[in-house]
C-alpha cells in the first residue's frame, strides 16, 4: 500500500521540519544527558581501567579509587611471598598544589609508579616515553590537563611545593572528570612530591637578660638545604607509606581465592579485581555524590519532553487527517489499519530524529573532549538503548493520538 | 451471516411496487431474495440531553439490484442519516436494514466493516481523497483494503482511472485536479474491488453543473455496466433524469 504515513509525514515540508526538530531537541537532551553520565562515570575510573593488574589491593577503609588510607611500604614484600602472586607493584597516590610558570596555583593528584614495571601501564602516550619519567622530578600527564595547568608543550615546567616538575609527556584519556588534573611519575618523584609543602623551624636563643628569643621560620624548601640547590629525590623505603599494590596473579589462579590469602596475609587491607575496583569507584560518583541521579534526571526530562512534543504532533497531525482516516474507517478499514497508519508515522518520525541526533551528539562530543575535556560517551550500546527510547517515545505517544482515531464517528465522511 | 428473524417483526401495511414500502414478512422475503438494498421500520434518534430529535421516523424501503435510486429532500431531513444507516455506517435506533441479502443490522461492527470492505463502495461530497497520495495511491489504497497485492493493485487502479478518462493524471495529486476529476477519482476508488453497492452523498454538490453531469451520467453507466446498485443522496434536482427511481424524505418521513 502506498505509505499514507509517509506521505502524510512530507506533505507539509514545514511542519515535518518544526515536528522533527522537536524530536532531535529530545532525543540530544537524552543522549547528551546519558553520554554525560556514560563519559563522567567512564573518566573516574579510567586511571584503574587502563592498568594489567589482576588485583588491587588497598586500605580496607577505602572508599573509593581516589579516598584511602596508606599501606606500609613493607606489604609489597609481604604480598609478593603470597601463594598465587606472580608480580607485586607499589602504586603511590600523593595530593599536591602545583605552581605553573605564572605562580597559578591548581590542585593536583600524583601517582607514583615504576617506570620499569608491568601493572600500571598500557597508557596512550601522545608525546614523550615512560622511561623519561626515571629522570628526577619529571611528570606526565593527560593532554586535556593542559590548560588547567598553564602547560603547552613536552618540557614545560612548573613546580609542586618547592620542588620542579618537568612535563615529559602526554597522555590520552587518563584523566577523570571529577578529579583534579592527574600527574604520572616515578615511585621517587611522586614521593618527594608528596612531601614538598613549605617547612618550618624554631631557633631559641637566650639573651644577656635571660628572655629567650625564639623565631619561626617557614621556607618552601627542606631544611638545611641551600636556596636554588635541589637534591635528587630518595628512594622509597619501608617507612614510607604507600596507596595500593598492584598483583599479577599466576596463570589459572582463582582470584577470589588469592584476594582471600592477601586479606589473611596483610591485616586492615582489601583485594579487589581490577573491575571491582572500577564498579566501586563509579558506584561512588554516580550514587554517593547524586551525579548520576542528576544526570539521569536530566535524560528523563528529555525523554518526557520528547514525549510531550511527539504526542503533541501526532496528535494535530491525526487531528488533521481525521476525515481521512474516517474514510478508511467507513471504506471498512479495521482499527488496526489505522492504527499502523498512525505507528508508522511515528516510526518514521523516530528514525528521522533519531539519526541526525545521534550524528550531532557524536560531534558535540567530539568537540567537548577536545575542546574542554568533557567526555559525552556515546556507546554502540548507549545509542541502541537511545534508539529504542526514541521509538518507545514515538509510538508510545502514537497511542495517544490513537485514542482519537479510536473515537472517529466513520459518519464524519459524509459532512461536507 | 446473520439472517433475519421474522418473528421479532409484526408491521401493517401493504407490499407495493413502489421503492417506499410498508414493512412486513413477506417484504422481508422479498428483500432477502430479491432486492440490493431492504430497510424495514428504521427510525433514528438523536439525543441531546434532556432533547431527543427524530431523524427519520419508520422508514422502509427497498431498492432493487442494478437501480441507480435517488435520494431526494431539503436540507435536515435526514437523507444522510438514512444513507450512513443503510450503508452500515450507523446503528438505527430502531428497525431492520437487510443489504444483498443479509441482515446488517444484526453484524458486528468488525462484520460491519468486512462488510463494506467487500461490497461497499462510496462517494463523498467533499470526495475525502488523501491529499497526500496522487490519483492512482488513492485508488490503490482501497484495493490494498480488500487485500490485493502491490503489482496488481497498482495494474487494477490503472486500469479503474482509465475506466473514468484520468488514466493520464494518474500521478497527479488531489490539489492538481479540478472539482469534477477528484470526484471522477473518488468514483475509480469507490468501484475497488468491484463492490455491488455504491452509496454516493452529494456527488455533485461541489461541483459545476456540467462537471456534475458528467459524473452523475458516469456513476449510471458504471452501474449499468457492471450491474451494480448505485444509491445517490441528492438535492440537485438536474440528475432526477439519469436515475430509475426517485424517493423522497422530508422530515425524517418517506414520501412516495
Amino acid at each position: 500500500m502506498a505509505s499514507i504515513a509517509r506521505k502524510n509525514l512530507f506533505e507539509d515540508i514545514p511542519r515535518f521540519l518544526v515536528a522533527q526538530a522537536g524530536i532531535m531537541f529530545a532525543v540530544s537532551l537524552v543522549t547528551i544527558q546519558l553520554g554525560i553520565l556514560k563519559g563522567f562515570s567512564r573518566s573516574t575510573a579510567i586511571v584503574v581501567d587502563h592498568t594489567t593488574a589482576d588485583l588491587w589491593v588497598t586500605s580496607q577503609e577505602m572508599v573509593y579509587f581516589e579516598l584511602t588510607s596508606a599501606l606500609p611500604a613493607d606489604y609489597l614484600t609481604q604480598a609478593e611471598k603470597v601463594s598465587g602472586v606472580d608480580r607485586a607493584e607499589v602504586l603511590l597516590l600523593r595530593s599536591g598544589r602545583w605552581r605553573d610558570a605564572n605562580g597559578k596555583l591548581a590542585p593536583v593528584r600524583i601517582f607514583g609508579f615504576n617506570p620499569d614495571g608491568q601493572l600500571f601501564a598500557g597508557w596512550k602516550i601522545l608525546q614523550g616515553k615512560i622511561e623519561d619519567l626515571k629522570q628526577p622530578y619529571t611528570v606526565m600527564l593527560d593532554q586535556d590537563s593542559r590548560r588547567s595547568l598553564g602547560l603547552q608543550q613536552l618540557r614545560d615546567q612548573g613546580s609542586i611545593g618547592f620542588l620542579p616538575a618537568t612535563v615529559v609527556g602526554f597522555l590520552d584519556d587518563v584523566q577523570s572528570n571529577a578529579s583534579s588534573p592527574f600527574l604520572f611519575a616515578s615511585l621517587e618523584t611522586a614521593n618527594a612530591y608528596g612531601t614538598a609543602e613549605l617547612s618550618s623551624s624554631i631557633t631559641c636563643t637566650r639573651q644577656s637578660n635571660g628572655e629567650l628569643n625564639c623565631t619561626n621560620r617557614f621556607q618552601n624548601r627542606p631544611l638545611g638545604q641551600k636556596i636554588g640547590e635541589i637534591q635528587p629525590p630518595a628512594r622509597l623505603n619501608l617507612g614510607d607509606p604507600i596507596t595500593y599494590i598492584l598483583i599479577r596473579a599466576k596463570p589459572g589462579e582463582n582470584l577470589d581465592l588469592l584476594k582471600q590469602r592477601l586479606r589473611d596475609a596483610l591485616p586492615g587491607t582489601e583485594a579487589y579485581t581490577r573491575k571491582e575496583m572500577a564498579a566501586l569507584t563509579r558506584n561512588y560518583w554516580e550514587e554517593r555524590t547524586g551525579v548520576g541521579f542528576i544526570l539521569g534526571l536530566g535524560a528523563t526530562v528529555g525523554f518526557i519532553v520528547g514525549m510531550v512534543v511527539v504526542g503533541q504532533i501526532l496528535y494535530s497531525s491525526v487531528a488533521d487527517h481525521i476525515r481521512e482516516f474516517g474514510t478508511l474507517k467507513a471504506m471498512g478499514a479495521s482499527n488496526w489499519v489505522i492504527y499502523r497508519v498512525i505507528i508508522e508515522q511515528a516510526l518514521w518520525m523516530s528514525i528521522l530524529g533519531y539519526v541526525p541526533s545521534i550524528l550531532l551528539c557524536v560531534g558535540l562530543g567530539h568537540w567537548t573532549q577536545a575542546a574542554k575535556g568533557v567526555m559525552i560517551l556515546i556507546e554502540p550500546t548507549t545509542a541502541a538503548g537511545v534508539l529504542v527510547l526514541t521509538v518507545v517515545m514515538c509510538v508510545g505517544s502514537a497511542l495517544f493520538a490513537v485514542q482519537k482515531v479510536t473515537r472517529v464517528d466513520p459518519a464524519i465522511v459524509f459532512k461536507a | 451471516m446473520t439472517a433475519i428473524d421474522f418473528d421479532q417483526i409484526q408491521r401493517p401495511g401493504s407490499l407495493s411496487a413502489a421503492t417506499v414500502t410498508p414493512c412486513r414478512e413477506s417484504l422481508l422475503q422479498d428483500a432477502l431474495t430479491q432486492k440490493a438494498i431492504a430497510a424495514c421500520g428504521v427510525s433514528m434518534i438523536y439525543q441531546t440531553g434532556t432533547q431527543a430529535f427524530h431523524a427519520l421516523k419508520n422508514v422502509s424501503l427497498t431498492i432493487n439490484a442494478g437501480d441507480v435510486q435517488l435520494l431526494m429532500g431539503p436540507s435536515g431531513s435526514g437523507k444522510t442519516t438514512l444513507l450512513s444507516i443503510l450503508a452500515g455506517i450507523l446503528t438505527p435506533t430502531e428497525g431492520r436494514v437487510c443489504l444483498l441479502g443479509e441482515d446488517i443490522t444484526r453484524m458486528s461492527s468488525r462484520q460491519l466493516a468486512e462488510f463494506r470492505l467487500t461490497n461497499l463502495g462510496f462517494v463523498f461530497q467533499g470526495f475525502n481523497l488523501f491529499p497526500a497520495l496522487t490519483a492512482l495511491e488513492n485508488v490503490e489504497v482501497a484495493l490494498h483494503l480488500k487485500g490485493i497485492k502491490r503489482q496488481a493493485a497498482r495494474r487494477q487502479a490503472m486500469e479503474l482511472l482509465e475506466q473514468v478518462d484520468l488514466g493520464n493524471k494518474a500521478n497527479n495529486l488531489p490539489r492538481d485536479l479540478s472539482g469534477g476529476q477528484k470526484q471522477r477519482v473518488a468514483i475509480a476508488r469507490a468501484l475497488a474491488g468491484n463492490p455491488k453497492l455504491i452509496m454516493a452523498d452529494e456527488p455533485t454538490a461541489a461541483l459545476d453543473s456540467q462537471n456534475g453531469h458528467a459524473v452523475i451520467q458516469l456513476l449510471r453507466d458504471l452501474a449499468k455496466e457492471g450491474g451494480r446498485t448505485v444509491l445517490i443522496v441528492t438535492h440537485d434536482p438536474r440528475i432526477v433524469e439519469v436515475a430509475d427511481r426517485v424517493i423522497h424524505l422530508e422530515d425524517g418521513i418517506l414520501q412516495s
